[in-house]
Order: C-alpha cells, then sequence, then structure tokens
C-alpha cells in the first residue's frame, strides 16, 4: 500500500496501526453486585487481567491479576482478610497494591508493590481510573449520577456483557457519527441526528422510527424513539432514550460501556434501566426492561457482525450526508496521548447538523417499494394457496 | 505518542480536509464569540469552536455553570444559530459541498 489514490485516481484503503496503549480515564468494570460476594474475581483488561475483591470494609479492591512474586493468578486465589492471596505461594496483596505478608518469609521485601487501581463507585457500577502516565485519578471526570436511580424510580439492571474479537474499540466509538448505519443495520429510520463534542463527552441526539418493510430492527412503524447519548470519557456511553409506541411512552436509560481487552478485542456490556410508568407493577416493568435489553443486544450484534468482517480504515471516504468522523477520532485521540500532547482542536467545541433529507427521501421510496414487493409476494401466495384448499379460513393464511 | 497512526501521508492531508478546509469565519451578532462555519446543504451545518468564542458566549458559560453533568451544553446556542442563518442570508457564508467536503 503506497498512496491511498494513484495517478489513476483509484483510492486505497489506509488501515494504519493499532495504538500500542489503551485510553486514559474511568473504565467500567460492571454492576457493583457482582463483585461483592467475597470471592476474586477476573476481569480482562488492557492486554492482561485484573482482579476484584471485597474487603471487610466493604470497599471493593482492583489489581493487576497477576503475583509480582512469581506471577501466579491471582484471580484464582483466595481472599483472606482484607487480602488477595496468591494460588502459588500465598502472598498476600492489599488493595493499595502494597504485600502484606508473606506468611512463610520473615519479612516482606520494601519493593513488593503491584500495579493498583483507583476505584470509585457510580450509579451501582465499579469503575477504575486507568492511565499509562500513572497519574493520580481525577474524580471530576467521573460520569454523572442518575438521578433517582436509588429511591425506586426505575426498574433493576438488566445487564449484558459480550467479548469482541477481532475488532479495535473505536468501531465502536465511530457509531457515535454514524447516520446511515442505523437504517442499514439497525432497520431503524433516522429521521434527525445531531453530533457535539467538548472536552471529554461526545454526544448524539438522534429521531427516528421504525422501519415498516423489515423486522429485526429497533422496532415497527409504529415505533418512535428519541435518543440522546453522550460518552462520558473514553469508554462510558449514557443513552437517554425516549420511546413512544402508539401513544405508550417509556423513559429508558441505556448503558452502552466497554474495556479494551487487547489492540482488537474489547469486552462491551450494557445495561438497561425502564422508569417505572404510574401504576404499573415491578413485574411488568421489569419484563419491558427486558424486552429493551433483547433489542439492543439484538442490536449490538448487528454491529458485531459487520466488525467481524470488515477492516479498520484511517482515511474514511466520505459523502455529504455522513456524520463528522474526522472529528470525532480527532476528539478520541485525547485519551490515547500523554496529557501534555492534548492539543486544543480534540477538546475545542464543535457542533455538527447531519442533513438527513436526501437520505430520508431516498429511505421513505424504498420502503414503500419494499412493501409493494411484499404485499404483491402476499397476495401471489395467498391466491396460490386458496385454489390448493378452498373453503379454508383466509385469517389463517398469512403468507409470509 | 500517537495512536492509530496512519500508514500513508495523504492520510493527513484528508484529516486536513475533512476538519478544517472551508471553514467561514461566522461572528455572532450578540456577543464576541466567532467561530468556524461549513455548510455543505441549507439541513446541514459544521460549526468549530475555540476555547476563547466558547468563553465569549454567555449563553454557554451560563448553561456550563448550570449543568455539572454537561446536558444543558449539547444544544447550540441559539443566538449563534441565527448569526449563522443571518450569514448565509447576506451571502458571506455559501452553501455547497466539495466532493463529500
Amino acid at each position: 500500500m503506497t498512496g491511498t489514490a494513484t495517478p489513476t485516481g483509484t483510492r486505497h484503503l489506509d488501515q494504519g496501526i493499532a495504538p500500542d496503549r489503551y485510553a486514559r480515564g474511568w473504565h467500567c468494570l460492571g454492576l457493583e453486585r457482582r463483585f461483592t460476594d467475597g470471592k476474586p474475581h477476573s476481569v480482562p483488561a488492557f492486554g492482561g487481567k485484573l482482579v476484584v475483591w471485597q474487603d471487610s470494609t466493604g470497599g471493593l479492591n482492583v489489581l493487576d491479576g497477576y503475583c509480582r512474586h512469581m506471577g501466579g493468578d491471582l484471580t484464582q486465589g483466595q481472599v483472606k482478610g482484607d487480602e488477595i492471596a496468591c494460588p502459588f505461594h500465598d502472598w498476600r496483596w492489599g488493595g493499595d497494591g502494597k504485600c502484606k505478608q508473606i506468611p512463610y518469609a520473615r519479612r516482606v521485601p520494601l519493593r513488593a508493590r503491584t500495579q493498583r487501581y483507583a476505584t470509585a463507585i457510580r450509579n451501582q457500577q465499579l469503575f477504575i481510573w486507568f492511565d499509562p502516565e500513572g497519574s493520580a485519578p481525577d474524580e471530576s471526570l467521573l460520569p454523572p449520577e442518575l438521578p433517582g436511580l436509588t429511591s425506586g424510580k426505575y426498574t433493576d439492571w438488566v445487564w449484558e456483557t459480550e467479548q469482541i474479537e477481532g475488532s479495535n474499540c473505536r468501531e465502536l466509538i465511530d457509531n457515535v457519527v454514524d447516520m446511515a448505519h442505523f437504517y442499514y443495520v439497525h432497520l431503524a429510520f433516522p429521521t434527525s441526528f445531531r453530533n457535539v463534542f467538548e472536552g471529554q463527552q461526545a454526544t448524539q441526539f438522534m429521531e427516528s422510527k421504525g422501519r415498516p418493510d423489515v423486522s429485526g430492527g429497533y422496532g415497527s412503524e409504529d415505533f418512535f424513539l428519541k435518543s440522546e447519548a453522550t460518552y462520558y470519557g473514553p469508554s462510558y456511553m449514557i443513552n437517554w432514550l425516549w420511546t413512544d409506541y402508539k401513544g405508550f411512552k417509556t423513559e429508558v436509560v441505556l448503558i452502552n460501556t466497554h474495556i479494551a481487552t487487547g489492540p482488537d478485542s474489547f469486552t462491551l456490556q450494557y445495561g438497561i434501566i425502564v422508569e417505572k410508568p404510574e401504576g404499573m407493577d415491578d413485574e411488568t416493568a421489569a419484563f419491558i426492561g427486558q424486552k429493551y435489553a433483547d433489542m439492543f443486544g439484538q442490536g449490538f450484534l448487528q454491529d458485531v457482525h459487520i466488525w467481524k468482517n470488515k477492516v479498520p480504515v484511517q482515511n474514511p471516504l466520505l459523502c455529504e450526508e455522513d456524520g463528522p468522523v474526522y472529528q470525532l477520532r480527532r476528539w478520541y485521540e485525547q485519551f490515547y496521548v500523554d496529557v501534555a500532547d492534548i492539543t486544543p482542536d480534540m477538546t475545542d467545541r464543535f457542533e455538527f447538523e447531519v442533513d438527513t433529507d436526501k437520505a430520508n427521501e431516498f429511505w421513505q421510496d424504498e420502503v414503500a417499494a419494499n412493501l409493494a414487493r411484499k404485499a404483491e409476494e402476499d397476495a401471489a401466495a395467498e391466491a396460490a394457496s386458496a385454489s390448493e384448499a378452498e373453503g379454508a379460513d383466509p385469517a389463517l393464511m398469512s403468507g409470509t | 505518542m500517537a495512536s492509530f497512526v496512519p500508514t500513508d501521508p495523504e492520510t493527513l492531508e484528508d484529516q486536513r480536509r475533512y476538519t478544517q478546509a472551508r471553514l467561514t469565519r461566522v461572528e455572532c451578532l450578540d456577543c464576541l464569540a466567532a467561530v468556524g462555519v461549513k455548510k455543505n446543504s441549507e439541513h446541514h451545518t459544521s460549526v468549530q469552536w475555540s476555547s476563547q468564542a466558547a468563553a465569549a458566549c454567555p449563553d454557554l458559560v451560563r448553561r456550563r455553570a448550570e449543568s455539572p453533568d454537561g446536558r444543558l451544553l449539547h444544544h447550540a446556542c441559539p443566538r449563534m444559530s441565527a448569526s449563522i442563518e443571518a450569514a448565509v442570508r447576506d451571502g458571506r457564508l455559501t452553501i455547497g459541498a466539495e466532493d463529500g467536503y
């Protein structure tokens, strides 16, 4: 590959080189309750693994998963008192990263310190601060608390985890600006689409409706969705969703968060809570929450299928109706450079309104054509089966 | 240390083209903020702020102070939007794209 454009004008893909480091910032490891059973937990992250455990004060501790003595896997160890004990030689590590005890030794070497990660709890989830430069955690960069979360305003979390292999996590980030993929991949119909990037936040506003000509996407023709989705830092997105299905309005909060596990793999986690409508019993509300989790889960799998088969692109070729991919990636770059190398253009405010007019015009026609073809096929199938089985109840012959 | 390193010098030119080319300076009619604007069509708008411009906009400054979670900042300043529309009407900002950018 020698150039993006040859003398004949052929364009080449620049696949670039994946970063050799991971994003600085707060990373969500999942729901707090997953880690509070007194056992060590393994979390793959940043090319290795982390060990997470709860100590006797109730606090959660996160260390690098491998013992600094002989490399034993601490996630297979035991919690002893407040410490995690290595299964190999029983070295005991505290949440502050220091080795507290080596039961068979006279004393602990002074240099016995391992990598620890500062922790925080937000929205009933565990976060760790990660920075290759080793800076102190910046609490001001934590995502906001969701108001009403602990007062029973919402259903309980439905929380899911997916391992993604063969893709750098930037593929997921790119979705923030990708208006047209919602039609083609998620089978929804975006009618309005807008982005704002500033500081450590990147936001997408979208209004969409379901496609009546296909199923398996984000709802049916009667399904209207208004969405405000913000990345707080490099990996944690809060997506506020207002849905309207035949006048039945619901407020949903979707958390979309990931941890890079390697240069071309990451763990995707998503969680759903639904605002409980007035007078609705908990069971029904939980059912609705699960339905939304299923729908968005299916949506992520639609993305994953694309990611598994595509190549990375450093020089996307854009048309006038595309979103601001280059500006989004410029924003994302701030998390991968040293703090001293963050340039103003990475964090300066940027606003973008996508022109959905031409796309909507074309998509309306395409949907109408698909529906007309489907109606013809249905009619033909109905006629064929009617002649085969005269007198049968037509209501039983859907033909689809 | 850079990430996602391009392997092709042409990519740097693409980055410049898509993020900086054809930005027209638009000054707010109500405050000292000045931004870079590109309009590929009537509906499309791309607005590049600088930190000086954001600090000069009383609307953004007020919303920043009132919004610890940043959500109030996710909307455009209506005065700047009006100033951009005025620039289009007056012919200071031309609408149109060049081969996708």
